[in-house]
């Protein structure tokens, strides 16, 4: 039964394949990630991607989408459609508007409520994200600091898919980031939504960032490396 | 019993198929789905907040539009989205995202016969392209019934009109035009069945996503 497993994982799975049977592991407890999902006891994906597995017993379908599936503790980059009340509406290329209390800022209270238009574009957490229900977002850390979160000033924001916002943020050090933070400075925020923010001291040190990661999407290490050394060039 | 076709295939012989994702830009997911001459773009948006007004609101809603090449917009290509809504609706999983609703749109860029059958493979392409929850693919085969009695497989607009009755088939979806003996229509299930499976195969390998190569591996 473990060999079984053993071969799907790390394979493309599309939608409808069975990956896992219940009936052959028992007393085993396993949790499924996104993509998969429990029919009876089978265990079949939704999404088409790869399927990976990590000790001791989680199991997902990595995928790259244009859209974002909202998951919690995740740190996102959003954009003000409208303001109520109590919450910001924020769009965050997810299948619902998330929601941003107004009190969820450092030192937050009713007498200090930020005042943001709409299309400000904000750095927050995601707290929440139960099915069938808005998002719930955050702009400080799980106790209470901004940490970096919060309105996003200047710079230039750009849409990509997730799985190259996963790379971005991956944690062994990005080659296109790390070869681009050599010749340049800039400031950068990645959300996993798939939104990414450049801000640098001119305009064209902007652009080069952003081109470079929008162009890095289907490269290994050392073809983004060798890709920013050609984009490089040409502006010197 | 060897019937000559127009274009020389065999009676089970499907046209060379032919199928890329992601090629427009701002869609959230699309497919083109071509067999032999006819070729269909599929453009998938979603999912989005909010269902239509009579819709579900407990449950996704899927919303097909169906543009043909030329001419004004008639009950046939009404027809065609009503079927492929229904077709769609059966593959997606509706209750993950509630009140949402994805739109699905159908471009035909050119029609040669078994344009429907196209349309549903560019769909089900698409909304794989674009990430939505499925249970399962969806493909689907073109059957005629020659006058003789005969079944050929994935007919052209030529075949489609001097033979007559053209009839898709899928698990899921079943369209007939014009009337046949119930031992006929089980045999075209069949020959579709088979061809089903082909189109599986191809459809699958064309699925491939392009990953970027794992990054622990180049470093």
């Amino acid at each position: 039964m473990e060999n079984k497993s053993l071969s799907f994982v790390d394979q493309l799975a599309v939608s409808g394949d069975v990956v896992l049977n219940l009936s052959t592991m028992a007393n085993q407890t396993i949790k499924l990630g996104g993509g998969l999902r429990q029919d009876c006891d089978a265990i079949s994906v939704m999404k088409a991607g790869k399927l990976r597995f990590s000790k001791p017993n989680k199991y997902w379908v990595e995928s790259s989408q244009k859209r974002y599936v909202p998951h919690a503790e995740d740190s996102v980059l959003g954009i003000v459609v409208d303001t109520k009340t109590d919450n910001f509406l924020i769009d965050i290329k997810g299948p619902a508007l998330a929601f941003l209390p107004v009190l969820a800022f450092e030192g937050g209270t009713r007498r200090n409520i930020p005042k943001f238009e709409a299309g400000t574009l904000l750095y927050a957490r995601v707290v929440k994200a139960n099915p069938g229900m808005n998002p719930e977002l955050s702009c400080t850390d799980a106790s209470g600091k901004a940490a970096e979160y919060g309105p996003l000033k200047d710079g230039y924001s750009f849409e990509c898919t997730t799985g190259l916002s996963r790379m971005l943020l991956s944690s062994l050090t990005c080659p296109v980031l790390d070869a681009l933070g050599k010749k340049l400075s800039f400031e950068i925020a990645v959300g996993l939504n798939g939104r990414v923010w450049v801000n640098g001291a001119s305009p064209s040190t902007v652009i080069i960032v952003a081109n470079a990661i929008m162009n890095s999407e289907s490269l290994s290490g050392v073809q983004q490396r060798i890709m920013v050394e050609k984009l490089l060039q040409k502006i010197q | 019993m060897e019937i000559d076709r127009i274009d020389g295939r065999t009676p089970n012989q499907l046209r060379p198929l032919a199928c890329s994702q992601n090629i427009l830009n701002r869609a959230h997911g699309s497919a083109s789905w071509s067999q032999g001459e006819t070729k269909v773009l599929a453009a998938v948006y979603g999912p989005k907040a909010g269902t239509k007004k009579n819709e579900n609101p407990e449950k996704a809603c899927i919303e097909v539009i169906w543009k043909q090449k030329t001419g004004q917009i008639g009950k046939l290509e009404k027809e065609y989205e009503m079927i492929l809504k229904r077709t769609l609706q059966s593959i997606c999983i509706l209750t993950i995202n509630p009140n949402t609703t994805t739109s699905v749109i159908v471009q035909v860029v050119n029609d040669d016969g078994a344009l429907l059958p196209c349309a549903i493979n560019a769909s089900c392409a698409a909304l794989v392209d674009a990430g939505i929850a499925l249970k399962h693919l969806a493909v689907a085969v073109c059957c005629c019934l020659a006058e003789t009695g005969y079944v050929i497989l994935d007919p052209t607009k030529l075949e489609e009109q001097v033979k007559g009755e053209p009839m898709e088939h899928g698990i899921i979806t079943s369209v007939t035009h014009g009337a046949m003996p119930v031992d006929d229509y089980l045999h075209c299930l069949e020959r579709g069945r088979s061809a089903s499976e082909k189109m599986s195969a191809f459809l699958r390998r064309s699925l491939q996503p392009k990953l970027p190569s794992d990054l622990s591996k180049a470093a």
